[in-house]
């Protein structure tokens, strides 16, 4: 139903990243043509010019005060917060009194018995997931740029609908495939062996089922984000390379990659940074696999119990930050680094 | 499909590498479509004929309406007293996710503009910050959320879940995007020369050309809020009247005798997978109507971001 209409559109959109990449690409094309002329008149000190370049900065920080204050309630003050929590003592029975603690939450993060393994298992999906997911995500986007017209962008609209399922929904789509009797996937499960939920469900498949799980929910998104990448290659580039003689597989390898690299750049980023914040994956196995699956299988987990289950704030809020540090800084790699929010326009002033 | 069409221009053919891609492409197209269409086609069965096994390819032929009326007795029926959670849960999910829509579009508009189109100092620390956050994975902040709300002894209640759901960097980004392609510097400088205040150029001139932008926010914070499971999980967990759908379904998983026989004994409902898989089917409805409603401003979109070429 919601399908065919969009898929006359030229880029599918449904999805957050698709319309940033999107509109990220026409942005970066186009500032440069839109920006007024960098003229002398900026650096005048005229009186006058005092007083717009004043009101101009009090308009701006008006309009941005809503934003600023969500800003600082949603982020700004429980990461701080969260610092100030994380140097404190915990609460004990014998001693309830909180105080400064110093770093004392942090080993208690690190030290604890489940800490490391909880990273080695994001590594053990990580190094299953995110190669398959790159080839998928590469592949897949160039088999649909190398198909021009209606057949290309139904397949790409065909590998996009699982991303609408997100969350929970994809993660009740999975329980039904993974059942042992009830799936279309049954008598492969019975080949194999699998009787029960349980025996699916189990440390050692962690890997695989949560591959097969993020793979389905995310792949049809990069693919587009990663197809708008291929789009905004001009054309001239591809004639030029087939009057040289270049069959499909030579533009595909050696003009199509290289050009999209700084996209293959950011989906791999932003997917790493991903693997670090499972949680509702991981969380509801546990549930479905009747605690097969350890309560604190994934770093996020382990914050949850540390709140939750102990009530130990200071070694939750630890953990939160040591989380963020990651994330954040494979954040500024992105921004900074990925060639895609870079614009020359910020250099310039 | 079109391809086999013949071409007035110069008929293509049907090499070997064609036949290949294409093989691929819809082998892998049907491995993405027809569990969704046997998933579907689950919230339409019976449990008898789940377990009978007689439903044929996908369970398509065991689907009926009335397994719809009967699976939703049970979905309806669950909760203390005559039940009746599951529609409270739809409705704190409408209000999270409605009043987070609002909010964010309150503060993405005027903020997306100032950063695309206003100079002040500290402007581009605010850039940076958004595209931080956006590229953030927003699990990570919840447990250091969970203690500020907690600390303001507001954990349970649905208000601090919509307002931190108001704080939607991504949307900003659209915003900053939408004035950076589409509203040329010079219409903020004819307006001041006009007399118009930074305040008045943003709601006389730029908010009239910003109809696109708005879809696009209020549909894409829209879908983050619906499907939004840890938040709503550490903040609202306590509150059995006050869950969002997202957490709701998790219950529901937690009662089925599939995966927990002992708890789902004590229940007057029986939730089977036909169950689960028509809760899913209809908490993903909303998010359909949204959909739908925004498709038109998202195509338009598209157009608008078209003029790369």
């Amino acid at each position: 139903m919601w399908g065919f209409q969009i898929l006359e559109a030229p880029t599918l959109c449904s999805h957050s990243q698709l319309i940033g990449e999107d509109y990220m690409s026409s942005s970066t094309l186009t500032t440069k043509g839109t920006e007024p002329p960098a003229t002398g008149p900026r650096v005048s000190t005229t009186p006058r010019h005092h007083r717009t370049r004043h009101a101009e900065s009090r308009g701006a920080w008006i309009l941005l005060a809503p934003y600023l204050a969500l800003f600082l309630v949603a982020a700004a003050i429980p990461i701080g917060y969260a610092f100030w929590i994380a140097l404190q003592k915990a609460p004990t029975l014998v001693n309830p009194a909180s105080g400064f603690g110093g770093i004392d939450s942090f080993i208690t993060v690190i030290t604890d018995y489940r800490f490391s393994g909880t990273f080695i298992n994001i590594f053990s999906v990580m190094i299953v997931w995110l190669p398959l997911m790159m080839i998928g995500i590469v592949g897949l986007a160039l088999l649909v740029h190398a198909s021009p017209g209606r057949f290309g962008s139904t397949m790409r609209f065909f590998y996009f609908i699982p991303g609408a399922l997100s969350g929970i929904a994809n993660f009740v789509l999975w329980v039904y495939l993974l059942h042992p009797t009830q799936s279309p996937l049954a008598p492969l499960w019975q080949e194999v062996g699998f009787g029960s939920l349980k025996e699916i469900v189990t440390d050692s498949n962690m890997p695989m089922i949560l591959t097969g799980m993020l793979f389905f929910q995310g792949v049809g998104t990069w693919i587009i984000v990663v197809n708008g990448g291929l789009n905004g290659i001009p054309d001239e580039i591809f004639e030029a390379a087939k009057i040289d003689g270049a069959n499909a597989w030579d533009l595909a390898w050696h003009i199509k990659l290289p050009l999209i690299r700084p996209w293959i750049g950011y989906a791999a980023l932003m997917n790493l940074a991903y693997g670090f914040q499972l949680f509702l994956e991981p969380y509801l196995l546990r549930q479905i696999s009747s605690g097969a699956i350890a309560g604190e299988w994934a770093p996020t987990q382990l914050g949850y119990a540390f709140a939750f289950t102990n009530r130990n704030f200071p070694a939750a809020a630890a953990l939160s930050i040591i989380l963020l540090v990651i994330t954040l800084s494979i954040g500024v790699v992105i921004v900074m680094k990925s060639g895609l929010f870079g614009d020359e326009k910020e250099k310039k002033r | 499909m079109s391809n086999s069409a013949p071409n007035v221009v110069g008929a293509k053919h049907w090499t070997l590498g064609r036949i290949a891609r294409i093989t691929v492409m819809v082998v892998i197209a049907a491995a993405f479509i027809l569990p969704i269409i046997g998933f579907i086609a689950m919230a339409f069965r019976s449990q008898e004929g789940v377990l009978a096994g007689t439903d044929g390819f996908l369970g398509l032929g065991g689907m009926s309406w009335d397994n719809v009326v009967f699976s939703w007795s049970q979905i309806n029926g669950f909760g203390p007293g005559d039940g009746g959670l599951f529609t409270r849960w739809v409705g704190n999910s409408l209000v999270v996710a409605v009043i987070g829509g609002v909010l964010a579009l309150v503060a993405a508009l005027p903020a997306g503009y100032a950063l695309a189109r206003l100079r002040f100092r500290g402007r581009k620390v605010m850039l940076f910050a958004t595209l931080l956050a956006m590229v953030m994975p927003n699990t990570v902040l919840v447990i250091p959320l969970f203690l500020e709300v907690n600390a303001i002894g507001a954990v349970g209640q649905l208000w601090p879940v919509a307002v931190i759901m108001g704080f939607f960097p991504f949307g900003t980004y659209l915003v900053y995007i939408h004035f950076m392609t589409t509203m040329p510097q010079e219409l903020v400088e004819a307006a001041r020369i006009d007399g118009l205040s930074e305040i008045a150029t943003f709601f006389y001139v730029a908010l009239p050309i910003s109809k696109q932008v708005v879809a696009l926010v209020a549909f894409f914070s829209f879908v983050a809020n619906w499907t939004n499971f840890f938040l709503p999980l550490a903040l609202l967990t306590s509150s059995q009247e006050n869950k969002t759908i997202s957490i709701g379904i998790q219950e529901l998983i937690g009662a089925s005798p599939l995966f927990n026989a002992t708890v789902a004994a004590g229940l007057d409902v029986k939730l089977y997978m036909p169950q689960l898989a028509l809760a899913t089917f209809l908490s993903m409805i909303p998010l359909l109507i949204v959909f739908l409603t925004a498709q038109r401003f998202l195509i338009r979109g598209q157009t608008v971001g078209a003029v790369k070429g």
